[in-house]
């Protein structure tokens, strides 16, 4: 937990909370927050989610904090990999 | 829709594939070199030895048309069902490569389809392993405001693109290979500039929720996933094939699926669930006007594990 960089931003551990509740609420997940290890990978094993359950993601993230997701950045496989890396992208990209 | 489950690795998402790869590669050989005439009656050397020598194909046709036509099916309906799935394979080396003077194409419904693209919103056009899908995007390149890209799973998409490269190199890029965020994205922003996004919604590669639905009077499972998308993006989803009618002669359908458009997130699941059976509705109709149409050479009937069956 070394991100005090922006002091009006909540601390990363309550940042990939609201990013997980976001997840759960978005797709109908029986799971609570905290169950979301932060590192499993969403795909698959690990959440069980689908190419279509991390669209729906995608699009809603986009919209709640003004991200531009774009269709050939090399980086996509990486950002939805896990809920660490989705937060992490999300605090360093948002606009709102 | 009394149960859903999950398909894994069922048997077909191997065999049907490679069968169908070869094919194409065989005809595509023989079709460049040959030309169209001699090409046509290789074609029935290969619908016999599929007769012959293709046995689970055999009882999977026997069986489907059995249930297509109303009565079991003799020799010479599996020999045309085999031939029209070898003829219309055939047919796409000659669309790829933009030869449509050789077809005679009847066209029903493109009123449905002309009003939706002109809303400049994109939509899902949704086809089965049924007919040829070839002549539909062929229908997109002749005239350039229907621009249909290729929705489909990632390893068969990158064969054909290869296949396709060696016919003609402007076809690649007509496919979108499923399965990352990436393609998902893509999809969005195809359907954005007012495009049409074209996928066959009744078999799935991978994990998929399947839904039982009556096809020809007996349960099948449709996968969920190309309508949850439709959905999820908000469009309309229009269904379409292009029926082999024997010669050079197809008939293109296009009949209005779903309209996604204005459904929220919580009248969402049951929307799919109505479009699943629409289009299950649709399959039914198209199989029993044009019964050698039908290319899933498996047991589509019996393709989920039968301990998900609601037991009655």
């Amino acid at each position: 937990m070394q991100d005090n960089q922006k002091p009006t931003s909540p601390s990363t551990a309550e940042f990939q909370r609201e990013v997980a509740e976001l997840m759960i609420e978005c797709l109908n997940l029986e799971v609570t927050a905290d169950q979301i290890l932060l590192d499993a990978p969403l795909y698959g094993e690990g959440l069980g989610l689908d190419s279509i359950d991390v669209l729906e993601v995608a699009l809603v993230v986009s919209k709640r904090y003004g991200l531009q997701l774009r269709a050939d950045s090399a980086d996509n496989q990486h950002i939805f990999s896990s809920l660490h890396s989705l937060s992490d992208y999300i605090a360093a990209q948002r606009t709102r | 829709m009394t149960s859903n489950t999950t398909s894994s690795h069922a048997t077909w998402a191997q065999t049907p594939e490679r069968s169908n790869r070869l094919m194409m590669r065989v005809m595509t050989w023989i079709s460049l070199r040959l030309g169209r005439r001699v090409a046509r009656s290789v074609l029935h050397l290969i619908a016999v030895y599929f007769l012959l020598f293709a046995p689970s194909s055999r009882r999977a046709s026997s069986e489907y048309l059995r249930r297509a036509l109303g009565r079991p099916a003799r020799w010479r309906d599996l020999y045309r069902h085999f031939f029209t799935f070898a003829a219309t394979i055939h047919d796409r080396v000659y669309l790829v490569n933009r030869r449509f003077d050789l077809f005679d194409f009847e066209v029903h419904g493109e009123d449905t389809l002309r009003h939706l693209l002109a809303k400049g919103n994109g939509l899902f056009l949704m086809g089965a392993h049924l007919g040829s899908f070839e002549v539909i995007r062929a229908l997109g390149r002749k005239d350039t405001d229907l621009r249909v890209a290729m929705l489909m799973h990632e390893e068969n998409a990158q064969k054909i693109n290869a296949m396709l490269a060696a016919i003609n190199p402007e076809a690649v890029q007509d496919i979108i290979g499923l399965g990352h965020i990436d393609s998902m994205l893509q999809v969005r922003e195809r359907l954005d500039s007012g495009g049409a996004v074209g996928m066959l919604g009744d078999r799935t590669p991978g994990n998929d929720t399947l839904y039982p639905v009556q096809i020809l009077g007996a349960t099948a499972h449709l996968p969920s996933g190309p309508l949850r998308m439709a959905a999820l993006l908000q469009r309309p989803v229009v269904f379409m094939t292009g029926l082999y009618l024997g010669g050079n002669r197809y008939a293109i359908h296009f009949d209005a699926l779903a309209d996604f458009t204005h459904v929220a997130r919580a009248q969402r699941a049951a929307a799919v669930q109505a479009a699943l059976l629409r289009y299950a509705a649709l399959l039914d109709q198209y199989c029993r006007k044009a019964p050698y149409n039908w290319f899933n050479f498996f047991d589509f009937w019996q393709s989920a594990p039968t301990t998900t069956l609601p037991k009655s």
